[in-house]
């Protein structure tokens, strides 16, 4: 064989690799550029009470935070779960959850509170500059902060199943114990 | 002197009847040059929402939520440059709608011009193969041994015998 034919086959093998990574997954997927940077202060009234809540009165906590909208149906399908981690670690001097209503109506985001239940607060993210500043592009999206304020962890999509598994064990757990994040 | 007097009260008037109207001006050319300067950044950045246009064409509330934080930091002082390095900094480089000079975005930049050259010289090269193929003569064969007396004879008593 040719030299050339060898780099031309070589070539089309590249591509067709490309070609087969690139139509798995998430076309829409937006790789994260966070994880172990700073993570944004931020602050706004409460969904509810509209009671002023800063990020920088939670700092030295674990701070898990999340991305909602009323109008997202992925987000009701984890909101048990939710409720959930915080049942299992709200009594957890350390750890915090907020939730963070994304391009929402305020009576439609307390409707939806009311109906659906909470057991932890919610900041309203009025001009979307909290979102912007967390690189959020679609609901629900989490993030996991430690106690030195470096984001650790950021999942897209509902945190049902083995996301579910991942966050509890290999994300809160660790950090609450004063360790690392463990691989995936 | 009195020319003097007079030029120096001249430019005297002139700059207050025209002051006040530059200081509207100046106003009107900021608010202008921060739109244009948005709509320059904005065009830059992809929507993530619909995430083949830019936020400047989009009307996903995202985009205009984009729009606004692009204003605020432009009319804060902030460079356009600097402004687009917020968001690739949220956002990585996804965000930005042309991928950036550098490292393996090269390939991406080169790619084509290089796969063009490649075919074209692919191409060439056969062209060439063909048109040299059609415009060269026809070999002349070179004639046989000479045919002998018996030779002929025989091949006179054939044909004639494929005529009978």
């Amino acid at each position: 064989m040719k030299s050339w034919q060898v780099i031309l086959v070589a070539g089309l093998v590249g591509l067709v690799a490309l070609f087969y990574r690139g139509l798995w997954g998430d076309p829409r997927a937006i790789p994260t550029v966070l994880i172990d940077t700073q993570a944004p202060t931020f602050s706004g009234p409460e969904v509810r009470s509209g009671a002023p809540i800063g990020f920088d009165q939670y700092r030295g906590k674990v701070v898990m935070v999340n991305f909602w909208a009323s109008w997202c149906l992925e987000c009701r399908t984890e909101h048990e779960n939710l409720l959930a981690l915080q049942k299992r670690f709200g009594s957890n001097p350390e750890f915090v959850m907020l939730g963070i209503n994304y391009q929402d109506r305020p009576e439609d985001a307390q409707k939806y509170l009311q109906v659906y239940g909470t057991n932890f607060q919610h900041v309203r993210d009025i001009k979307g500059t909290i979102s912007i500043d967390y690189g959020v592009y679609g609901v629900p999206e989490t993030f996991v902060i430690d106690r030195q304020g470096v984001i650790r962890f950021k999942f897209v999509g509902p945190l049902v199943g083995p996301s579910y598994d991942h966050l509890t064990h290999n994300v809160l757990e660790p950090l609450l114990r004063g360790q690392p994040v463990a691989a995936s | 002197m009195k020319s003097t007097v007079l030029l120096v009260a001249t430019l005297a008037l002139l700059t207050f009847i025209v002051t006040p109207r530059s200081s509207v001006s100046a106003a009107t050319i900021d608010e202008q040059t921060i739109d244009f300067q948005v709509r320059d950044v904005a065009k830059t950045l992809r929507c993530t929402i619909c995430q083949n246009e830019s936020i400047w064409e989009s009307q996903a509330e995202l985009a205009r939520q984009m729009r606004t934080v692009i204003r605020e930091r432009l009319v804060q002082g902030e460079s356009p440059e600097q402004v687009r390095a917020y968001f690739q900094s949220r956002y990585g480089d996804y965000i930005l709608l042309a991928p950036r000079r550098t490292g393996l975005n090269w390939i991406l930049w080169a790619g084509p011009f290089v796969l063009l050259a490649v075919g074209s010289s692919l191409l060439y090269r056969n062209l060439a193969r063909w048109v040299g193929a059609k415009s060269e003569p026809t070999a002349v064969e070179e004639p046989g041994p000479p045919i002998d007396d018996a030779m002929r004879q025989r091949i006179e008593a054939e044909y004639r015998g494929r005529q009978d």
